[in-house]
């Protein structure tokens, strides 16, 4: 099941210059890093980027949401979402702002594959979700996703290694290989000495850490994270945004989901969401990213290795 | 997913659970164990039952006259009728391809004394000297038609304190009264000519010439005059000609013979190979042993629910680790096919322990049997491939419920 070719082109990116880890996908992607004047996030009816005329060809973003709507059935019918859409380009860094029950989850849920909309289209990556079979849904979730949640979600019984290599086993990757790709991730987020550390061996900070080096492992084309400091103290979550900022700028998509205002900060654009519809979009200048990520001299020494 | 890579998960979640895993394959290996023990020891004492029988006596055609309803072979109601005369014995030995022809009858007798020791005997067996083989006799040789001359074998030596040694006179008290002294000339391990007469070999008995010893007489429809006249005959044929001299044997004593004219009504002449009795027991403790390995069968059942409920167990116990895998790339297939590792991992390891276990016990049994031990080959087969199937099976609800768990719901459970 395994196929090297595939293996070796996953891998030799980072070979020719080991900082350079989180390299961007290439495939769908033709915009290259949005600029603020001309943001790739758009509400209802903003299709497609500002670029289009100048360009030959329309870029197609990253992510786009239709006229999604997705209802749940609890006691009533309950409108998570409420005819909802949204582009996301490549390399932008999107917070999801809203209270509980706005639909943010459910929102990040569906960009996830996780789950499906009863109406309208998710595309991601040039797949639409609702269209392709579930387990072609569950693939993308391993290689082109990677998700981060409140709760670190790692396997209790799995080491560091074992935890961010495990996404690269159901993609087929061989055990060497995977194991390899891990501990250079691993590195990369700062957990070089923690290989064989099981969760509970782990602080939050730390599990996070693994957590965000599992999203990373399979180089996916967006990384989701669901209230990723939600589980931690202050200091550590500023830790946590920062590292996130740094994989940003390596060329990586990110979508946050936050009901915090100091963390969705640190996108580059704010979607806020209430009762289901998208409200606003909100421009992140500079100026307001960088104050929230507090003690900078301690995130600076932390951060790196 | 690579099956190695599901194994060593499912590998990992067994030993994560030790006791829990260990009482299930605990479990298994009883069911294993002991379908193997009961096909292995019913295999073992059928093979015991025909080497004793074949071996000695493949090429005896066994004749005596039995009720004459459908009763199944070897039924012995009618035995003991003493019908066939010496007259048909003699025509028996002309016959073409016969060895030997031995008739058999009872002599009662009621104690048996050697030295200062006298123990009770029942019956005493008159025959013909043909009836023992070089192989058969440990010692000695066989006795003369017409003298006070005994045969014994191993039990009856060894009944009395002390051992019985060829050239020894023991005392006979006949059932009429009647005292002989006997010189014993040998010791037999076995006759040819018994009825299924490997099973004899703990119970003391007597060997003693039909002349002068054996009383019973009757008129001779053929000559009118008064003959010994015996309830079963054995025809020792050549081993080529086993099957003419049945055929010959079975003509002649169901029209011509004195014991067709002699036998009581409703009653017939039986006339079996020692191949028919073989197959008859075999039959016999074959269905025997099917039926208690059909028991045993119900404890693999009963582990394979155990298996089937540990892995419940465990797919709700990880829902949440099947939500984050799902999460993290896992279709439906991988989860299915890791549970279903599990499983089957287990009922592996309950067939791997417990053939070996079930195979010691059942050779326990054989030495406590006393009979020789054959490995049921079939049905060890039939054990794992049943272990491992009742694994894979009873994993499949499980399995399917686990890939079936809404990655959703699971990442939020606790």
């Amino acid at each position: 099941m395994c196929c090297s070719g595939r293996v070796d082109d996953a891998v030799s990116p980072r070979t020719a210059d080991s900082r350079e880890f989180f390299p961007v996908r290439t495939q769908p992607l033709v915009v290259s890093p949005v600029s603020n004047d001309s943001p790739a996030t758009g509400v209802a009816g903003a299709d497609e980027s500002p670029h289009s005329e100048a360009s030959e060809r329309a870029p197609t973003p990253l992510v786009e949401l239709a006229g999604v709507t997705k209802r749940y059935q609890l006691g009533g019918t309950v409108t998570a979402l409420d005819d909802v859409s949204l582009s996301l380009g490549s390399g932008s860094y999107t917070a999801v702002m809203g209270p509980s029950g706005s639909g943010k989850s459910t929102l990040l849920n569906l960009v996830g594959g996780l789950d499906t909309a009863d109406e309208g289209r998710v595309r991601v990556a040039d797949d639409d979700l609702g269209a392709v079979s579930e387990s072609r849904r569950a693939e993308k979730r391993g290689t082109d996703i990677g998700f981060i949640f409140q709760t670190f979600n790692l396997m209790p019984r799995l080491t560091a290694v074992e935890n961010v290599a495990l996404p690269l086993v159901f993609d087929g990757w061989d055990r060497d290989d995977r194991l390899d790709r891990a501990r250079t991730v691993l590195d990369d987020v700062g957990l070089g000495a923690r290989y064989d550390h099981k969760p509970n061996e782990l602080s939050g900070g730390q599990r996070q850490r693994v957590a965000i080096a599992r999203a990373l492992a399979p180089e996916p084309s967006i990384l989701l994270a669901d209230e990723p400091t939600g589980n931690v103290d202050t200091e550590t979550g500023a830790e946590i945004m920062r590292l996130l900022g740094e994989i940003h700028e390596r060329g990586n998509t990110i979508m946050l989901v936050s009901h915090s205002r100091r963390i969705a900060e640190h996108a580059e654009r704010i979607v806020h969401v209430r009762d289901g519809r998208i409200e606003d979009v909100e421009e992140v200048s500079d100026l307001a990213a960088t104050p929230a990520s507090g003690d900078d001299s301690r995130d600076t020494r932390r951060g790196r290795n | 997913m690579e099956f190695r890579e599901a194994l060593r998960i499912a590998a990992r979640s067994i030993r994560a659970h030790r006791l829990r895993s260990g009482l299930t394959v605990v479990g298994m290996v009883i069911g294993i164990a002991s379908v193997v023990v009961f096909a292995t020891f019913g295999a073992s004492v059928q093979a015991a039952v025909i080497a004793d029988i074949g071996e000695t006596n493949a090429n005896n055609v066994f004749a005596t006259p039995a009720s004459g309803d459908d009763g199944p072979p070897g039924r012995v109601s009618g035995f003991g009728q003493p019908v066939f005369t010496e007259i048909d014995v003699e025509t028996l030995r002309e016959q073409e391809g016969v060895e030997a022809v031995i008739p058999q009858g009872i002599v009662g007798v009621s104690t048996m004394a050697y030295g200062d020791q006298t123990i009770a005997q029942r019956q005493a067996t008159a025959t013909v000297p043909a009836t023992f083989t070089d192989d058969s006799l440990v010692s000695g040789e066989a006795f003369e038609l017409g003298a006070n001359e005994t045969v014994l074998n191993e039990a009856a030596a060894k009944a009395f304190e002390q051992n019985v040694t060829v050239g020894s006179t023991v005392k006979l008290t006949l059932a009429t009264g009647e005292t002989r002294n006997v010189t014993v000339v040998g010791i037999t391990s076995g006759t040819r000519g018994g009825f299924v007469s490997g099973f004899g070999e703990v119970t003391p008995r007597v060997y003693l010439p039909v002349d002068p010893f054996y009383p019973t007489t009757v008129e001779s429809p053929s000559v009118g005059a008064d003959v010994r006249a015996y309830p079963q005959v054995t025809v020792v044929a050549n081993p080529n000609a086993v099957e003419s001299v049945k055929q010959a044997t079975e003509t002649y004593l169901t029209t011509e013979s004195d014991a067709a004219e002699l036998l009581s009504e409703g009653a017939e002449i039986q006339v079996q190979t020692s191949g028919d009795i073989v197959e008859t027991i075999q039959q016999v403790i074959n269905r025997i042993t099917r039926f208690v390995t059909g028991i045993a069968v119900i404890s693999l059942v009963v582990a394979a629910i155990g298996i089937a409920n540990i892995t419940l167990v465990s797919v709700t116990e990880r829902t949440k680790e099947i939500g984050i895998m799902k999460a993290v790339g896992a279709t439906n297939r991988d989860t299915m096919q890791l549970f279903l590792t599990e499983s089957a991992l287990l009922g592996t390891v309950g067939a791997v322990v417990g053939v070996p276990v079930g195979l010691v016990v059942a050779w326990g049994a054989t030495r406590f049997a006393e009979v020789g031990f054959t490995i049921a080959g079939e049905w060890v087969v039939f054990a794992v491939i049943v272990g491992i199937g009742v694994g894979v099976v009873a994993g499949l609800y499980p399995a399917w419920r686990a890939s079936k768990v809404d990655p959703i719901e699971a990442l939020r459970y606790e």
